[in-house]
């Protein structure tokens, strides 16, 4: 217990959004608001899921904050820095829902491509992919190919890669949705025990309840039509997580809590 | 007899059988018509066995040595044109790919340039350079840039929107993303122009040989018609020029082996 309340006691705002609202255009040339007047602050270290339905507008913050995507209002700091200057300073990780791997790079290589872009030595390559192949438990195969691994092992290489730059923030856009359970709660463990030993500020977006749950300290709910932010859900499990949590009615309590707090009915 | 089934060489055999047989019926029918004084169409045994035959056919040289001879030179210049092909198909691709501007202005006429027919640009060809040879090489060359330039300009385009966003991530720059991201991503699609353009450089050589008679497969196909060489020579020479155009195919393939080793390894079980 004391370390949740260590936790929430040194909150410090990493990341603050403010009236932040997106526009696209649909073929019609007609204007469809994605998203609409967020207002968020985001601590340091904090794990913080976006959670909704497809169509509310949780990966387009995610891509504003990553400065993959201009926001039409509003606007996101990072430590008082724009998003862009942050990507500009390569404190970015990103994990994208397919594991976007380099097939003609073995495992190892492909690691070391953002290191390799940062124009970090060679042995500092080496050595930080090694580590990083330790952590997600791929050393066996660091000179595999992409096309050698199966998707779970794929997914994994992907969050190496992520964490190998040593980001400030990690990006998460639905990295698990496409593996299967068993796959995906073997990852979750990983995934929160190497957040808990480099202390990142991960944001992680699911349209999965329980994963989201099961994850985060705080829970934002995104309702569609428009998309916004309809509800922050404090998840107060305590850590580590393990997969025991889930059948407690703590848990199940939240995720009703969860469920509850969308808005817009039907979906 | 499942077995059997599933075995690739299966097809092979089946399509070499069948050709051979029928390459046999046509080669007896021919020769019972019998117009001229030798067999248009000899008999395949006739044909191997002109490999092996010493007796000199054209200015001392025996069949083979007229084949090979020849052969060396038309290869030679279809690779010169080839590699300057290739290069300039590429060099393309990297223009189109890096200004819109440009590809609008020179896709959709790449296409016109490989419509005209070969055999009406060879002769402008020539009397614009004036020299058998390098009108060789520009023939190969044109017929072997288009390939090039369509098939890694489409491997360029190819590369998944997440790559270049992971790429825009750590703020990398156009050389970098070009470098470790776009050009070997492109390399199988580079090597599927380079295996659709090696036999057709090929093809150019051979049919410009027979522009004018110095050498090369294509003059001499035609000089075995006329100058009464041998029929023998003349099917030696077809099946020859057959022969390196497919052998040429598959050495890019080979080739493409070498650069990419992912290709070597065998797809394993994961956990």
């Amino acid at each position: 217990m004391s370390e949740i309340i260590e936790r929430t006691e040194k909150k410090e705002v990493e990341i603050s959004i403010k009236e932040l609202g997106m526009t696209f255009q649909d073929n019609q040339g007609n204007d469809v608001r994605a998203l609409t007047d967020v207002n968020l602050d985001i601590y340091k270290g904090e794990f913080i899921s976006l959670l909704g339905p497809s169509g509310c507008g949780k990966t387009t913050l995610l891509r504003m904050i990553a400065d993959l995507l201009e926001p039409a209002d509003g606007e996101v700091r990072i430590g008082g820095r724009t998003p862009r200057e942050v990507r500009l300073e390569q404190k970015f990780g990103i994990v994208f829902q397919n594991a976007v791997l380099f097939y003609w790079r073995t495992v190892q290589k492909n690691i070391e491509l953002p290191l390799e872009v940062m124009k970090f030595s060679k042995e500092e390559c080496k050595a930080r992919s090694c580590e990083m192949l330790e952590m997600v438990g791929l050393t066996n195969f660091a000179k595999s190919y992409p096309n050698q691994l199966s998707g779970g092992m794929q997914q994994r290489v992907n969050i190496a890669r992520a964490f190998s730059i040593h980001p400030e923030i990690l990006l998460m856009d639905e990295p698990f949705s496409s593996l299967d359970e068993f796959t995906k709660e073997k990852l979750h463990e990983d995934l929160l025990r190497i957040w808990k030993q480099t202390n990142k500020t991960v944001i992680f977006v699911t349209h999965n309840i329980a994963e989201a749950v099961f994850l985060s300290d705080r829970v934002c709910v995104f309702s569609p039509h428009p998309g916004r932010l309809s509800a922050v859900v404090e998840v107060d499990l305590p850590r580590p997580r393990t997969i025991e949590m889930k059948e407690t009615p703590e848990f199940n309590e939240l995720v009703k809590k969860v469920r509850g707090s969308f808005e817009g009915g039907s979906v | 007899m499942k077995k059997l089934r599933n075995a690739k060489w299966l097809p092979m055999l089946v399509w070499i059988g069948g050709m051979i047989a029928l390459w046999e019926v046509g080669a007896l029918v021919v020769a019972s018509t019998k117009r001229t004084p030798e067999n248009v169409l000899p008999h395949l045994y006739q044909i191997i066995a002109a490999i092996f035959d010493n007796k000199p056919v054209n200015g001392g040289q025996t069949a083979i040595m007229v084949v090979l001879g020849s052969a060396g030179k038309t290869i030679l210049r279809a690779f010169y044109g080839f590699a300057a092909g290739t290069i300039l198909g590429f060099m393309l691709a990297l223009i189109m790919k890096l200004s819109r501007i440009a590809e609008k202005l020179i896709f959709p006429y790449l296409m016109l340039v490989q419509m005209i027919p070969i055999l009406g640009m060879a002769p402008i060809i020539l009397s614009i350079t004036g020299d058998i040879n390098k009108s060789r090489i520009v023939i190969a060359a044109i017929l072997t840039f288009y390939p090039v330039a369509t098939n890694t300009l489409a491997g360029f385009n190819a590369v998944e929107h997440e790559k270049h966003e992971l790429m825009h991530s750590y703020a990398a720059s156009k050389f970098t993303v070009y470098t470790k991201v776009l050009i070997p991503y492109s390399v199988p699609y580079f090597f599927t122009g380079l295996k659709i353009s090696a036999p057709m450089a090929i093809t150019a050589s051979i049919l410009v040989d027979t522009l004018q008679g110095d050498g090369g497969l294509g003059s001499m196909l035609s000089q075995s018609l006329k100058h009464g060489m041998s029929i023998y020579v003349f099917w030696l020479i077809v099946f020859f020029s057959a022969f390196i155009g497919i052998f040429s195919s598959k050495l890019m393939g080979m080739i493409e082996k070498l650069f990419s080793p992912q290709k070597r390894k065998k797809r394993g079980n994961g956990v």
